[in-house]
């Protein structure tokens, strides 16, 4: 690309500022309910770090619940349904992106299809077929629930991914002797990091701040997942705001964490000198 | 099964011994390995009654060592359509409901509780005061522990002291004249610093109280609905004068925003029920004092807010052990000693009259105040139809706070709602069993003809080609393919098609309150009520505004910021992580923090745009455009880090040459971005793109968030939330199943139309 000049430069960052600022504040506003005393959601004063902030809420949090369990839990469920979603999605993306098989674009708009049936189409159904099944307080249930929500995109993305990939990549390594899972494992599967990193992506945040599924699904306090857990903070008008606050940050740092870590690969994963367009 | 499993009756399938496997894998119970009687109770308690209850189970447990008590926690609609599920669909749920009396009516219609007049003897029944017994059709259903959720008049004697009043108001008109005194422009900068009094008084259920005071009550001895009248007319004007004519309210107030108001003494006056006193007790900017809600001088009449009991119902599908273990166990937890604990410490009103008279009850003043609040109040009716009034209530009593209409043809329509959403109600029931219907009949005819026709295609396009290979298809590539979608497509085949089809039947059938457990194919009746309805159409368009809107910006804002991030700028990385981070943060904190900032007066939003852009304050949330715009900027804050994050992914599928070489070409950026930037984006966009709309089209939090539901007046919905609305909220299972499949139908058409336009299942090379 050109070289940036300085006022675009300037022009640049001043925009990004700009997002910044309205990317952020609402949970710089978050994070002020978290630290405020008492449990007041709303307060007149625009100051986001209060005269009066404590870390109380933080530490009650910890300490009245069975904080780590929850996290453990969500750990657990979430993890397996990463896994399950980068595996089942690269693979299924890859087939539907370069063979044409009976079945090929009807499954692709099925699998659109899917992702159309309102919240209140499924849940009732759900929760029958669950316990009909004998999932209800399993992770089983949640974690197959969660992948069969998170899949559909994760596939699609794949395959629109790996469609950007020449052909002539595989062909090469076909003739250099690979099998057809060599030629997609070895070479195709590196170059698409960009969308396994956004398919690893969706799939976290699919499973770690779900909450509607897992309340119909878990019954014992020490099953509960962070979101749940975080739900019995909140009640009909008498909501422990300030609980509830501390407690959604302390889902999201994980989330960022991932971001962080993730972002880069999203970034940096193509060697495109060996592509040609 | 082991004794701890919550199911009370499994339901035997050919595939028990495989589940069982499972179970014993998965279930964190068997786990434990004792030989325990688990037994489950769901409530709805906040913190303070939690924490009792909490101690109160530990205690009988500690006495009890064969019997373990589960108990879980939802928030109150959630408790009960979570036990409905359960009950009503699976024979499953909880042993024990925990929850207040207005449950009753719609769990006996639908026949998922238990008659326990026969579970206790006449003397025990007799030490209860007959308010904490709930009788319905001559059986009684639930057990009450407490008195509780009338509202009553809390004040900060602090803030009273302050203008020189030394006692609450007696009359509505001291409430006036009080109030006025007590609000106060601290700074003379035009805004109000504290308000003489503020509530959720937008909510029905807090407006209650002052419609009792002109002489009004919500149905007659039939149950039909009574709202059109004088007393309506005139409660209305009195709340509307509160706010317009006397200003002593603020002009919006939701229930959070009261409550933390008083809660930090900028508000002296809140009308609030029994579960939140605790809270204001021990608050340091409050000096508690608790009134009863002052008489209407003009009628002669108190305020009478609705008074529920609160208490136990029992699964129905209990018996044997187990039951007499459960009626042990709900012994101990309405009993004297548990009372009293729970009266002790959160000023609750007692149900048994022994535990009222003793010392510390009658010399705790909070008490006696509820006690005397409750004396002046209306029980709260427990047939179903109530939830139908309150329905009808809300809209039209907002619709007159907001000035859409009189107070007139508030109380004319409140009556037409209500009346109209009774028979939805109990809708479905008058099908009549033997009759012949046409219509069903086609139903299932063309549901088997549908069956024989998916099971040939898939024959036909699927099996055979894969088996036998046809011309065209490459056999071998052809199961190398299937192979590797196989897995992902039975992971999300298997979990939707049963939810499918049950809700198609469903659609076809008079599912409602009274016909959970003996609904009938019906045929096409539920469709024809979904398009004659005209809130269908006007939803729709509204559906079809937040949708276009809400992508549109989430792609063209999400792109832009993606290529601004893909310079070779320093610190790239933080501010990468700062753009995406609403998509981190839960959005159901997030939501509720935008609605916050949303406020008319105190708000963030109005703030910026006053003393940045001198722009005059927009009522955000009481006016039902502006409402429909905030819930869209939310929604376009939550949804631009997603599209960014793809949209950066597919710009690394760009290789860097093609910008030389069109640079070496003379080609300007604009050109660029058209001729190589957007046609190699697409094939990673457009799924995204697809997906985002069909997501969007069916966001149902976002919108109920922010608009707490609907509000004002139940005009901030989209298709999916009006549907959770208007039919969940009435049981209406047959009508909501059509509206639900209705809406799939219609974003299936748009998005396939969407995917042929942008040829979304073909490659880019």
């Amino acid at each position: 690309m050109k070289k940036t000049t300085p006022l675009q430069y300037i022009m640049i960052y001043s925009l990004l500022l700009v997002a910044v600022a309205w990317s952020i504040y609402p949970i710089l506003r978050v994070i002020t309910i978290s630290i405020r005393p008492g449990d007041n959601l709303l307060n007149e004063s625009l100051a986001l770090i209060p005269d009066d902030w404590t870390f109380d809420n933080y530490v009650t949090i910890f300490t009245d619940h069975p904080l780590g369990t929850w996290i453990w839990n969500s750990i657990l469920v979430t993890v397996t349904v990463v896994i399950t979603g980068v595996a089942l999605a690269s693979t299924a993306g890859y087939a539907l992106s370069r063979f044409r098989f009976p079945g090929r674009e009807a499954s692709l708009l099925s699998l659109l299809v899917t992702q159309m049936f309102p919240a209140t189409m499924l849940l009732l159904p759900l929760f029958i077929m669950l316990s009909n099944l004998h999932l209800i307080n399993t992770y089983l249930g949640l974690i197959v629930i969660y992948s069969s929500t998170a899949l559909p995109f994760c596939v699609w993305q794949m395959k629109g991914y790996y469609d950007t990939i020449p052909y002539s990549l595989e062909e090469a390594a076909r003739i250099d002797g690979a099998s057809r899972f060599m030629a997609f494992y070895k070479i195709i599967l590196p170059l698409a990091s960009p969308a396994l990193v956004i398919t690893a992506l969706f799939s976290f945040m699919s499973a770690w701040t779900e909450y509607i599924v897992a309340a119909q699904v878990l019954w014992y306090e020490e099953m509960f997942t962070l979101p749940i857990g975080l739900k019995s903070f909140q009640a009909n008008m008498t909501t422990e705001w300030g609980l509830y606050a501390a407690g959604a940050m302390i889902v999201s740092i994980p989330a960022i964490a991932l971001f962080l870590f993730l972002t880069k690969y999203l970034i940096g994963g193509l060697t495109l000198g060996s592509v040609k367009g | 099964m082991r004794s701890g499993t919550p199911k009370i009756s499994p339901i035997k399938t050919v595939f028990e011994d495989v589940l069982i496997l499972f179970l014993l894998l998965f279930s964190f119970t068997s786990l434990l390995g004792v030989e325990k009687t688990t037994l489950h109770l769901w409530h709805p308690m906040p913190a303070p009654s939690r924490a009792v209850l909490n101690e109160l189970v530990a205690e009988y447990e500690l006495s009890h060592p064969d019997i373990s008590v589960q108990l879980l926690y939802k928030e109150n609609e959630e408790v009960r359509m979570a036990y409905m599920s359960a009950t009503a669909f699976t024979k499953g749920g909880p042993d024990m409901l925990y929850g207040p009396s207005d449950f009753t009516g719609a769990l006996v219609e639908m026949d998922i509780v238990k008659p326990l007049e026969n579970l206790f003897t006449e003397d025990e029944l007799a030490a209860f005061d007959p308010k904490g017994l709930t009788w319905y059709n001559d059986h009684l259903y639930q057990i009450g522990d407490e008195l509780g959720n009338h509202l009553a008049l809390v004040y900060n004697k602090r803030l009273f002291a302050e203008v020189g009043l030394d006692r609450p108001p007696e009359t509505l008109q001291e409430l006036v004249e009080f109030g006025k005194k007590l609000t106060i422009d601290k700074d003379g900068d035009g805004i109000i610093d504290q308000y003489g009094l503020v509530w959720n008084f937008t909510e029905p259920f807090f407006f209650m109280p002052f419609y009792a005071s002109f002489g009004g009550w919500v149905m007659d001895a039939d149950q039909n609905p009574t709202l059109d009248n004088e007393a309506a007319v005139k409660a209305f004007k009195f709340v509307r004068d509160l706010r317009d004519v006397h200003g002593i309210i603020p002009k919006e107030c939701d229930y959070d925003i009261a409550d933390s108001k008083f809660n930090t003494g900028t508000a002296a006056m809140l009308i609030n029920g029994a579960w939140s006193w605790a809270k204001y007790m021990e608050s340091p900017y409050v000096d508690f004092g608790l009134a009863v809600l002052p008489i209407n001088e003009e009628t002669g009449l108190y305020p009478a807010p609705m008074i529920a009991t609160k208490g136990y119902y029992l699964n129905p599908y209990l018996e044997g052990e187990r039951l007499d273990q459960v009626v042990e166990l709900i012994k101990f937890l309405t009993g004297p000693e548990a009372q009293f604990r729970y009266a002790s410490r959160l000023a609750t009103i007692p149900t048994l009259l022994e535990v009222r008279e003793r010392p510390e009850i009658i010399n705790n003043p909070i008490i006696q105040t509820s006690i005397e609040q409750v004396k002046h109040g209306n029980a709260m009716p427990i047939s179903p139809q109530m939830r139908a009034i309150w329905d009808a209530m809300r809209p039209a009593y907002q619709n007159v706070l907001g000035g859409s209409m009189s107070p007139e043809e508030g109380a004319a329509y409140q009556q037409q709602l209500a009346e109209q959403k009774v028979a939805e109600l109990f809708e479905g029931q008058d099908v009549d069993p033997d009759a012949f219907n046409v219509s069903a009949l086609l139903v299932y005819l063309a549901g088997v003809l549908l069956m024989i026709w998916a099971i040939y295609k898939l024959v036909v396009f699927f099996v055979q080609p894969l088996i036998r290979g046809v011309p065209g298809v490459q056999v071998k590539e052809s199961r190398f393919g299937v192979l590797m979608v196989a897995p992902a497509a039975l992971f999300i085949f298997g979990v939707v098609v049963y939810p499918f089809f049950y809700n198609l039947v469903i659609s076809f059938s008079n599912m409602g309150l009274t016909t959970v457990n003996d609904w009938r194919i019906i045929g096409l009746a539920q469709y024809g009520k979904v398009i004659t309805d005209t809130q269908f159409y006007h939803f729709f368009i509204k559906t079809i505004i937040w949708t276009v809107v809400n992508v549109s910006l989430h792609v063209i804002i999400g792109v832009m910021l993606a290529m601004l991030l893909n310079h070779p700028l320093p610190g790239k990385g933080i501010i990468r992580v700062l753009l995406i981070l609403p998509w981190a943060v839960p959005s159901y904190i997030t939501a509720l923090t935008w609605r916050g900032m949303f406020n008319i007066d105190y708000g963030a939003v109005n703030i910026i745009l006053k003393t940045v852009f001198g722009l005059e304050p927009i009522s955000w949330l009481i006016d039902p455009t502006n409402a429909f715009i905030a819930a869209i900027i939310t929604n376009v804050w939550l949804g631009i880090p997603f599209m960014m994050i793809i949209a950066l992914g597919g710009l690394q599928a760009i290789p860097q040459e093609l910008y030389e070489a069109a640079a070496i070409d003379g080609a300007s950026p604009w050109q660029q971005f058209k001729k190589i930037t957007l046609p190699l984006m697409k094939p990673v966009m457009i799924p995204a793109i697809t997906l985002g709309i069909v997501w969007t089209f069916n966001n149902i939090n976002v919108v109920w968030l922010v608009s707490n539901g609907g509000q004002p007046g139940d005009q901030t919905h989209i298709l999916v939330s009006f549907v959770y609305r208007a039919a969940f909220n009435l049981y209406r299972y047959g009508y909501a199943a059509a509206f639900s499949f209705m809406i799939f139908l219609m974003l299936a058409f748009f998005s396939i139309k969407f995917m042929q336009k942008t040829k979304a299942t073909e490659t880019a090379y």
